[in-house]
């Protein structure tokens, strides 16, 4: 009887979780009329392939998902590389000012990234930074919080293999890449899937550096085809294509989305 | 390698107890005295130079462009803020100080307060069903049922996925007319159809149902990874007792909880007062400005209005309510119980 209650729940919870996926997927293939009048998402009667066709030969859909793959893609490889270096440094080397070094870093997460943004947008059209990919990627380059999974992550192993490697004269450079890179794969893993994940989706900050049209990333892209009214097939093929990616990532990695949370309190 | 690593060990913990108990001038001293006892003949600049960079060369190669980085992205933009709050600040032409101007305009903007109001009432609205939600999700999922890990999964998707793909659908949804989805479903409960999202009093409730299915799933994992350290004796014992399970689940596990729910509620208040996406991307702030929270408010006058010192004040306000919600974390939870 319990056993039937949790079931239940279980199932209606998951259908409504998956829902608005089904109805995107569903929706893509639909056309504008049945979109508009059909209240329920059933599959259409006639599917189309005309929304995707649509935005595959606007050549701007598929600048968009370019851009956005520019700005993920070299952050996230970035942020791997310093963020266990960085973690590694903080977590097993001694040198001056290493714990008020890394308190400063770690206080400045409090500091909500909107306040950043005036600032940031004068600091950027000085720079000359304005609709390039530098004011979305250079910021980015490398994280605190990830900086801080790495080092949490290293304390709990011992400095054993590090001196084993340094008794065979291995330096600094040899023991990172030899000894701690292997060993930090999965945190290494960690920083990259969140940083694809707040890269790829992030909307606030491309919204203001980004001001041509070419220069949007796909979200950005997405909420400008939302503006205009009724493209509801197109807006939904837009967005299932947009979602392909972090759907892709999400099933490879998901154990380390998990992992990450409980660690570090992300969101 | 293990005995290396003792001997380290104890050496380091003797030089501690030792350091402890003597005077700085006697450490000078006795420094001074190390060198001339072992015999030790200093070593050449070179040779130090070498030894010193095989030990720490990692630290001088990255640590000093990450400071700088870090000085230029993070700490040079706070402090410019500020003083940004300060002056009248055009894109074009010379900065001019203006003094407490933008924070009195703030202090009397009604549409300020507006803002805050209503970011409040979106935490109200969000915080208590996003942690009820994210619960009963995680008591599901640890209660023992078959593919777990998959459910896990579905439940957590939304939190991976963009704003503005929710956003998109969620608008097709709560739709105002006959046709919305929800209005077609409350239709057959008898009731008229709804406006949503043109309404000023559904609106923010509507956002906040947004949030709350694109949050919860994150909210399950803290709850899930706390559910699983709940010690299981407990429950025998209370089950030996005779307990019925509601009741289990609320002397028991409801209260063991407390550090995560407290925890959870700071995160998830932090994260509504930057709420910012899902207004921007659905309402524009309206209708009749009932979904103008403070960071979408920020942006308008920030960027929209290029009045950017303006924005800089509320920016700074905004970091006031988070700094107070986040001393409160730190007061009651303390630094250890921070992460998990």
């Amino acid at each position: 009887m319990k056993k039937t209650i949790t079931y239940t729940a279980l199932f209606l919870l998951a259908f409504c979780f998956l829902l608005p996926f089904i109805i995107m997927a569903l929706g893509s293939f639909k056309e504008m009329k049945y979109a508009l009048l059909d209240p329920l998402f059933w599959i259409p009667e006639d599917p189309t392939f005309s929304n995707y066709i649509y935005l595959f030969n606007d050549g701007i859909f598929l600048r968009w998902i370019f851009n956005s793959l520019v700005i993920t893609i070299i952050p996230v490889f970035s942020q791997m590389f310093f963020c266990a270096v960085l973690g590694y440094i903080f977590a097993k080397k001694k040198f001056l000012g290493r714990e008020v070094i890394f308190w400063v870093f770690m206080g400045v997460i409090m500091i909500p990234q909107q306040l950043l943004i005036i600032p940031k947008y004068i600091m950027f059209a000085d720079f000359g930074w304005i609709n390039t990919y530098w004011a979305l990627i250079v910021p980015e380059l490398w994280g605190i919080m990830g900086v801080f999974l790495v080092r949490q992550f290293l304390q709990n192993i011992p400095n054993d293999l590090e001196e084993a490697a340094r008794i065979d004269g291995a330096n600094d450079i040899t023991v990172f890449f030899k000894v701690i890179l292997p060993l930090s794969i999965p945190v290494v893993a960690t920083v990259g899937t969140f940083s694809f994940i707040s890269n790829w989706n992030d909307l606030f900050q491309p919204l203001i550096y980004m001001t041509k049209e070419e220069m949007f990333p796909v979200t950005v892209g997405l909420a400008s085809l939302l503006g205009k009214e009724g493209d509801f097939g197109i807006e939904m093929a837009g967005s299932t294509l947009s979602f392909v990616p972090t759907f892709i990532i999400f099933l490879f990695f998901q154990r380390y989305f998990t992992e990450g949370i409980q660690m570090s309190g992300l969101k | 390698m293990i005995t290396l690593n003792n001997v380290d060990k104890i050496n380091e913990e003797m030089e501690y107890h030792y350091k402890k108990n003597l005077s700085l001038k006697d450490r000078l001293k006795r420094n001074k005295d190390s060198y001339s006892n072992f015999n030790k003949p200093k070593q050449p600049f070179k040779e130090r130079v070498k030894k010193q960079w095989d030990r720490n060369a990692i630290v001088y190669i990255f640590l000093v462009p990450t400071l700088i980085h870090f000085l230029i992205f993070q700490v040079f933009p706070f402090a410019f803020s500020f003083v940004l709050t300060f002056m009248d600040w055009k894109v074009i032409g010379d900065p001019e100080f203006v003094g407490f101007k933008h924070w009195i305009a703030f202090i009397n903007d009604k549409l300020a307060w507006r803002a805050i109001w209503n970011t409040i009432l979106f935490s109200i609205y969000y915080i208590v069903p996003t942690m009820a939600l994210g619960l009963i999700l995680a008591l599901i999922i640890n209660s023992g049922v078959k593919a777990a890990g998959l459910f896990k999964g579905i439940f957590f998707l939304p939190v991976v996925t963009s704003f503005v793909i929710i956003a998109g659908i969620w608008g097709w949804l709560f739709r105002g007319t006959e046709s919305g989805m929800v209005n077609y479903l409350l239709s057959f409960l008898g009731i008229d159809t709804q406006l949503f999202l043109a309404d000023s009093g559904q609106a923010l409730m509507v956002l906040a149902g947004l949030s709350i299915f694109k949050v919860a799933g994150s909210t399950m994992i803290y709850y899930f990874a706390g559910l699983q350290s709940v010690d299981r004796q407990l429950y025998e014992a209370a089950r030996i007792d005779g307990a019925t399970p509601l009741r289990i689940f609320w002397t028991i596990t409801f209260p063991l909880l407390k550090p995560i729910h407290f925890y959870v509620a700071i995160i998830t208040t932090i994260g509504s007062f930057q709420i910012f996406d899902s207004t921007f991307l659905l309402t524009g702030g309206g209708p009749n400005y009932s979904t103008t929270t403070i960071v979408f408010y920020l942006y308008q006058q920030g960027f929209a209005g290029l009045n950017l010192s303006y924005g800089a004040v509320l920016s700074y306000v905004l970091f006031f309510i988070i700094l107070v919600i986040s001393l409160i974390q730190r007061k009651y939870l303390g630094q250890e119980t921070n992460y998990y």
